[in-house]
Order: structure tokens, then sequence, then C-alpha cells
């Protein structure tokens, strides 16, 4: 029983988040008690949580989006100047934050599928413009870069507030629902094995009947989705709204990802995986503030572990492989390429 | 494998070496404040360190919370102050860098009993508003508009302040102020601002400080943050063979950007001390937890300093200390 | 009769080069260069105008060089916006701080972006994990290494150093005030790179990698020797980089260089470089480095605001990318009817 559960691709991510907590127990002096009753991480976690759900659904079909690091400020911005600087109902706020969502992602979307232009290229060129966008539009619109918003009850309640009178914010269960959501579109529905099948091979996928176009354009804008919607969350939480480039999240969620167990090369990985590998990105990136290690090591320690799950993934998944098939674990391309031959998992 | 294992031990062993244990006796002070890679910060955080020798000494400890960058500034230092609450702090030091979005957890740090120092943003106003014992610092406004008086009241009256940060509340209130301090002593101001994508890149600054003079012929004063910016300003004006005509003020500063004042390159630097940011305020909360004391002048300003060709060689020993 | 031919054989002549994939990042430069100088006026076409932009291309070109490379080879490097903080923070520490010969600590940053190349080298061959991870993990490790050791010896977070004259004129002048010498140190590395890809049989073995490398090592190419040596090219050459800065601006910073990544990366996409690997050539980098730079700079001297310079260059690299890639469908379709 102990290797069918090895074989499973989140396995490598849980074993990955025990180690992390190890180190910092044993290490780190990090006390459980303090760090579970703590909410730092795990809202942190909630914020990248929400988009790493469909960014791992779009990489494991093969694609890649790094727009969302302009996504969430979008989000933000966009509730924040409807809302708070022209002071439209809220509902106009927060339909805007979504229906800019919808735009990119469909704008990538249709790019990434009447195009040959690789996902990267073509997410780093939205986000790039919009990264303009944003910057221009809130300079023109409102004279700065930030932008102050006041929030009705009833929107902050759902949106934006803390729960238990404590730290946790109310984000924190849109990620857990949005993760029983994606992982039943992935793992329970005919959409999850038509994902699995794109990420396997592209040109197999369309001549077995797979709309791979729909798809495709439907994740993309699930991603730029999630992304605003996260925005839009934090501005009503926050009160404010502020321009930022988003550079750092993007990386934050790919190695998320990443450590969750999906393969970058496409065809491999599980919602589980993902849930379990943003917690334990977010327990490293936050952890540090309950050691007694100098704040400046931080990145070293992240760097570190990234390396060290991700070598963890990689072993078990050829553990994985070689069981499941029964062959000798054939050997997959590292580098992100077009169509490449993985293997689909449950 | 080898290689994994490789790599988890070199971590353990580098991180053995810089480990401390964190006391319980005495007080545990929490300061908030900027990511550690940034050289204002640094300073700022070094003199907290530097208090938190007698919180050791009383068997307590200081620890320093910063977000990884400032692309989300408000909200990661709110996580950060309610953090600090979770960790079971004694004390809290935080700045007020984004009122809508800070306010709310400064104001669980009050209701929940912890002592608390605003430094560094907000001002007397929101240490009186929050219900904090202290304010510590200086005001990025008052410290923008200090350098816009004094290159105005010299004689440079249309002034731009190079923004390579758009979005963070800090860096705009610099520049309002500039260009408000440039206003009121008879000149104009105006703003450069850069793409975020120019932050860190010295050649990118220089060459849009270079070009934006070149089409505004009639700017004779310039106002950039930190050190970078500013000797990335300083190559521009030079590229651009202003050198002289154009004159620059810089917040913050460096031995480099004393070696500017020195040599004529460089009008001003504005001091906002952060090395006594840090230590004052952490002090002040040390011996309240410790031994109930309070410092009853509530506002206590550590800037803004000028620092120019009148005073730098006063300066340039502290400098080797890193201190500032 | 003679004139049949000779308009045909021109016609001919014209259409191979409109199907080469440098012809379309050629006329990208040309459209956009254009479109700045009708903004800007005569400032921008100036030498002032032109130097400004060769700075900017200069720097990011010599990173965007091994980084195209790689790319073709189909790997990525992500960390070479860590190893610019990393090896100008050393050769600042080591000729400002401890006052080391500038020979010493100059050999000390070059040979600290060989070794993470290495490093990089080393756990791309020798495990299955992708490039963009690694590089991704080896840049926050050199982060907070650089950070760390910054503020455990010298107490803060930048170095000051001011070079000596002939290191100065070598690396850190501007030329007339104007040129940074960097530009002239550019055009040397893409002579090297050129005469690496287009004429040495390391270059067949680059492209060949980034086709297929099962081909590439069954057909006995040592694919694990050029990977490890090409991500060695773009630790030295994001190094130097790191090294110039200081001697320009005579200080080093432990923050920056993040632009480099995504800046390089799309220097080279606009300059053609397959994602997927196994096509490109240096002229067309050269080209996308220069267009990036136009762009970058342009929005200064047209008075736009900056951001609309980030829209600008967004639609640029998808215009760019979107053109490559009819160019390259041109070509192949012309290659597929020769044969």
């Amino acid at each position: 029983m102990i290797s069918g559960l090895l074989r499973r691709p989140a396995a490598a991510s849980v074993l990955s988040l025990i180690g992390v907590l190890a180190f910092y127990v044993l290490i780190g002096g990090v006390d459980l008690g303090t760090l579970f009753s703590a909410a730092s991480w795990v809202n942190y976690a909630a914020r990248i949580g929400i988009v790493a759900l469909p960014v791992g659904l779009l990489m494991i079909s093969g694609e890649i989006d790094i727009s969302i690091g302009a996504m969430i400020p979008a989000g933000a911005m966009t509730t924040a100047i409807i809302s708070g600087h022209y002071e439209l109902p809220i509902i106009f706020g927060i339909l805007g934050a979504l229906g800019i969502g919808v735009i990119v992602g469909t704008i990538n979307g249709v790019l990434a599928v009447r195009t040959n232009v690789p996902t990267l290229i073509i997410t780093l060129a939205t986000l790039v413009g919009m990264q303009g966008v944003i910057l221009a539009g809130s300079k023109l619109l409102t004279g700065s870069a930030s932008v102050p918003l006041t929030t009705p009850d009833w929107a902050k309640g759902v949106f934006g507030q803390l729960m238990f009178n404590g730290s946790h914010q109310v984000l924190i269960v849109w990620w857990v629902i949005f993760a029983v959501i994606f992982w039943f579109i992935l793992h329970q529905s005919r959409f999850g094995n038509w994902i699995f099948a794109i990420g396997g091979d592209k040109v197999s996928a369309r001549n077995a009947g797979i709309p791979v176009d729909r798809m495709t354009i439907l994740m993309f804008i699930g991603t730029a989705t999630a992304a605003s919607f996260v925005g839009m969350c934090h501005a009503m939480q926050f009160n404010s709204a502020q321009v930022s480039g988003g550079m750092n999240d993007i990386f934050n969620i790919i190695v998320s990802v990443v450590v969750g167990g999906v393969l970058l090369t496409g065809g491999f990985g599980s919602i589980p995986g993902v849930f379990v590998g943003t917690l334990t990105f977010a327990i490293v990136n936050k952890g540090i503030d309950f050691t007694a290690i100098d704040r400046n090591w931080s990145n070293l320690i992240i760097g570190v572990m990234l390396l060290v799950a991700v070598a963890m993934n990689e072993s078990f998944r050829k553990l994985a492989l070689s069981a499941v098939s029964g062959k000798a674990g054939s050997s997959t391309q590292n580098a992100p390429r077009g169509a490449t031959t993985g293997q689909s998992a449950q | 494998m080898k290689l994994t294992k490789v790599l988890a031990m070199t971590a353990a062993v580098a991180m053995s070496a810089t480990f401390a244990v964190a006391q319980d006796g005495g007080p545990n002070i929490f300061v908030i404040g900027g990511k550690p890679d940034d050289p204002f910060w640094s300073r700022v955080k070094l003199g907290a360190e530097h208090a938190g020798l007698v919180a050791e000494m009383h068997g307590g400890s200081v620890t320093w919370l910063g977000p990884q960058n400032y692309d989300n500034l408000g909200p990661d230092a709110a996580e950060l102050i309610r953090q600090a609450i979770d960790q079971g702090a004694d004390a809290i030091v935080g700045p007020d860098w984004v009122p809508e979005a800070m306010d709310p957890a400064f104001e669980a740090v009050v209701a929940a009993g912890i002592p608390l120092v605003i430094y560094n943003a907000g001002g007397i106003d929101a240490a009186d508003r929050l219900g904090a014992m202290n304010y510590v610092g200086a005001v990025d406004y008052k410290s923008g508009e200090a350098a816009g008086v004094y290159l105005a009241e010299a004689g440079h009256t249309n002034g731009a302040c190079v923004n390579t940060l758009p979005g963070a509340a800090n860096i705009e209130a610099f520049c309002n102020g500039f260009n408000d301090g440039m206003a009121a002593a008879g000149g104009t101001g105006s703003v450069l601002q850069l793409p975020a994508t120019a932050f860190g890149d010295s050649t990118a600054v220089a060459q849009a400080v270079r070009a934006h003079l070149l089409q505004n012929p009639e700017i004779t004063a310039m106002f950039a943050i930190g050190d970078q910016d500013t000797n990335a300003t300083i190559s521009g004006i030079q590229q651009a063979g202003k050198t002289g005509s154009v004159h620059v003020c810089g917040m913050n500063f460096n031995d480099s950007i004393l070696a500017n004042i020195q040599a004529g390159t460089q009008a001003c630097a504005i001091d906002q001390q952060g090395y006594q940011q840090g230590f004052f305020a952490t002090s002040i909360l040390i011996n309240h937890v410790q031994y109930g004391t309070t410092i009853p002048t509530r506002e206590i300003l550590t800037g803004p300093g000028i620092v120019d060709a009148s005073n730098v060689e006063l300066v340039i020993a502290g400098v080797q200390d890193g201190a500032r | 009769m003679t004139t049949q031919t000779q308009t045909r054989g021109s016609a001919l002549l014209l259409g191979k080069l409109a199907r080469r994939p440098e012809t379309g990042s050629l006329i990208g430069f040309v459209v956009v260069f254009a479109f700045f100088a009708a903004l800007g006026g005569p400032v921008f076409m100036g030498a002032p105008g032109w130097s400004s932009w060769l700075n900017i291309a200069a720097e990011v070109g010599i990173i965007a060089l091994p980084v195209g490379l790689l790319m073709i080879s189909g790997e990525f490097d992500i960390s070479v916006g860590s190893v610019v903080p990393a090896s100008s923070m050393i050769t600042a520490m080591l000729a400002g701080h401890y006052d080391l010969p500038a020979l010493v600590a100059i050999c000390a940053g070059l040979g600290t972006g060989l070794l993470i190349g290495l490093v990089n080298g080393l756990l791309v061959t020798r495990t299955t994990i992708p490039s963009l991870i690694v590089t991704i993990g080896v840049m926050f490790v050199v982060m907070g290494l650089t950070l760390g050791f910054a503020v455990l010896i010298k107490g803060s977070t930048s170095v000051s150093y001011v070079p000596d004259p002939t290191t100065k004129f070598l690396l850190g002048q501007f030329i007339n005030n104007m040129f940074n010498v960097a530009i002239l140190w550019w055009l040397g590395f893409a002579v090297v790179f050129f005469y690496v890809l287009h004429i040495s049989p390391l270059g067949n073995w680059i492209f060949a990698l980034g086709g297929d490398p099962e081909s590439a090592r069954n057909a006995g190419i040592p694919t694990a020797k050029v990977t490890i040596g090409l991500f060695m090219a773009s630790g030295f050459c994001a190094a130097f980089v790191g090294v110039a800065q200081v001697m320009t601006y005579q200080q080093a910073q432990v923050a920056g260089g993040q632009a480099f990544i995504f800046n390089s990366i799309m220097c080279v996409v606009i300059g053609g470089v397959l994602l997927t690997g196994g096509a490109g050539s240096i002229l067309g980098i050269l080209l996308g480095t220069l267009t990036f730079a136009v762009v970058n700079q342009g929005v200064f001297f047209a008075a736009l605001d900056p951001n609309v310079g980030s829209i600008i260059a967004g639609a640029l690299l998808l215009a760019a990318v979107l053109s490559n890639d009819t160019f390259r469908a041109l070509a192949l379709s012309a290659a597929a009817e020769k044969g």
C-alpha cells in the first residue's frame, strides 16, 4: 500500500512539506504550535494557491501563463479605481476585476490557439503590456499609483475580511472551495482526461475529437480571472490597491506548482499535489520569520529547498512511471518544447 | 539522489552557522521594516539589531520582519504585523506606509495590549490615531520637501523627481514633497517616472535621465531616491553633458554619495538617519517592556538632515561603520 | 531575354532575403526606429540619441547573446538576474573593501559567473529537473548568498569602489562622454559568438541539441559538455556586465539585475530565436536587442509616458514573434518546394 501511495504524483510534495517542517523545527528551532496558530503563511498560501490551481491545470495541458503577475494588481486596481476612485457600487468593481481577467485570458488563449507562438512568449508580452496598462491607466485616471477603497460590509464579508476574530482571511475559504472544484474538474470529470491528453500529445488529442482550442482558451481565462479575483479580494481586504510589477508572484506560483509535482512539459500532475506544493512554498517563505535565522539568508533557504524538493519530485516520479507502465522508466525531455510524449496519471 | 543529499547537507551546515537561540525571558521585540537588501533599510535593521544587544542582555530578542519585495507594500506589511502578534511579540515597531491597509493591523496590536511604536512613515498623526506610544523618524514628505526647498533656494528652480518604483507609497510621498517644496520656494517640480522593469538597473535609469534632460533642457534640478538611483542620475547628467548645470540631491547616502558631494557632482543628500530610527524605536520598547519607562516627547524626529559640502567630512567617518 | 532573366534573378534574391528570419527582425527595427524618430525629432536622431539606446543595448545585449544560444539549444537561464549583482559585489568588495589589485577582483567576479554557470550546467545535465526550475532555484540561492555575505562582511548592502584609470578606461568609460565602452565589448562578444554559432562545428551541435537532444546524443555529440559550456558562458557574460557596471557607476548593490532576466529573453525572441529550440541566429539576436533598446529609450525622447513604452514593448514582442512565425513558415515552405 505504501508503494502505491508513493507512486501518486502528490506523494513527493507531501514529503517535501514534511522535510521543510522538519528542517525548520530541527535546525531553525521553530515551535510548531506557534507556527500552526499563525495565519500569515496560510493567508499567503491562499493568495498564491488560488492562482496556482488553474496554472497547474494549464501546465498539465502543456502551456504556461506568466501574465498572472500583472493580473493580480490589475484586478486590485480595477476594483479600487471603479469603486474607490469613481465611487461606483462595489458590484461594478467586482465585475470589472473579473471582466478584465476574462478579457486578458481570452487574448492569451486566442493567441495561443491561433498562432504557433509559444505561450511563454505570448504571456510575457501580455505581462509587459499589462504592466504598462495598469500604471498608465492608474496615473491617467487617478493621478497616483495607489488607490484607497472602502468596501460595504456585505462585500467585505464575502471577499475580504478576517475570520474568527483572528488573523485568518476569508480568502482561505475561497482557496479551499476552488481546490475542491478544480479537483473535481481534473480528477473526476472528462475535462480532466482531456487536459491530460492535451498535455500528453496535442495532435492525437485533437484527432481524438477533444476540443483542444476551446479547452485552451477556457484554461487561460481561468488563470487570468483567478489572478484578478485574488487581486480584487486583497483590495477589499486591505482597503487599498497598488500598482506593481508582480514579478515575484510569477516565480512563487510556478515554484509552488512544480514543487507540487506538475511536470513543466505537461501531461503529469495533480490538484492535491498543487495544493500541498503551495502550502510547502508558503511555509518555506514565511517560516524563516519564526526562526532566529537572519532574514538576510531567506532567499538562500528558498532556493535550496526548491531544488531539493524538485529533485525529490523527479526521483519519485520516475519510480511512479516505471512502476505504472511496467517498462523501463523512459527519460522525458527536460526543456519546454512542443509536443512531447508524457504519461497521464490519475 | 546523492546530489540532493549534498544540497540538503550544505544548507544545514550553512544554517547552523548563523543559528541563534530565541530567548524566552526578556523582551521580545518585533520590528517590521523594508526588505533586507534595501540599502536604507539595512541600516535601519542594523540600528534595531544594535539595540537588540540590550534585549539579549535581558534574555530577550529583536526579530526583523520584512517583505520579500515592494510589489504589495501595504498588505504585506499588514500581514507581517499580524504575524508578529501571532508570534508572541512583547512589543512591536512598525511603519505606517499605507494607512488604509495597515491601520486595522496596528489597531489589532493595540487591542491586544501590545505596546506599539510607529516609525519611518505616518508621522505623529499616525501614532496619535493608532494609540502608539511614540513616533520615531522622518516624514517622507518632509524629506522630499527639504530637498526641493534646498535646490530651489540655491537657484535651481526647475526640478524633476526620479521615481523608479511607481506605486510604492513612500516613494510617491518623497516626490510629492519634492515638487511641493520646489513650488513653495518659487520653482516648479515634475516627476520622471520609470517603468517597473527599470528598477535596480543603473543603466536604464542613467539613460532615461539623460534622455529626459536632453528633451527638457529647462530642468536644472533633480531628486533621486536611494544611493543606486542617485549615482545613476549623476551618470546620466554627466552623459548629457550637463554636470554643473543640473544639480542633484539624493535621498539617503553611502560612501560613494559622500564622495560625490566632496567632489561637487552632487549638491546634497537628505539624511533620514535610518540607523537612529531603528535604534531608538527599538530601544524605547525594550526599556518599556523591561522597566516600564516611557519617553514623553512623543514625536522624535530623526530627520530630515541635510548633508552637503559644508558638513560632509564629519559624516564620512560614520559611513565606514555602516551606520550612516 | 536577358532582362527577363535579370529581373527574375533579382526577384529570386529578394525572395530569398525575405525568407531569412533576420529580415523580420530588421523590418521590426526599422519600423520602431522610424516611429520614435518621428516622435523624438532631431535630438533622438543625433549622437545623444544613438548613444542613449546603444548603451542600453550593449548591456542587455552581452547577456542576450549566450541566453540566445541557450534557448537555441533548448534551455533557459533565469539566474542571470542574480549573477549580475553577485559578481559586481564580489569585484567591488575585493577591490574596494579589501584593496586587492583590480585584476584580481575582476577575475574573481568573472570567476563567480563561471562557477554559477557550472552549477547550473551540472544540475541541468545530471538531474531531470527542467532548466527553467533549476535556474530559478539557483537564482534564489545566489540572491541569498549575495545579501547574506554582503551584510556579514561589509555590514551594508552596497560597496563603493573607484577604479584606477586603466581599468576605468577599459571597462567603465564613456567615449566622447556619450558612448559607453561596453558597446565595443558587446560587438566583440557578438563576433566571438557568431564564430561559435555559425562557423565552428560547435554551432551545429547547439542547433542539433535544440532540435532533438536524443538524436544529438546518439550522433555522438557531447551534449552534456555543450550544455554546461553554454551555461558557463551565460554566467560569464552576466558577470562581465556586473563588473562593467561597477567600473562605470563606481558602486555595487545587492539588489538589482532582475530586469535582465525577461529583458534578455525579449531581445532574443524579438530576434527570431525559437523558444522550442533549434533555430535562430546571432544577427537576429543583435537586431532584436537593438529593437528592444530603441523602444525602451525612445519613449523618453518622445515625451510619451514610459508606461506606454511597456505597452509598446509588449505589442512589439507579439508582432515580432508573429512575423517571425510567418517568415519561418515561408522559409520552410520554400525549402520544401526545392526539395
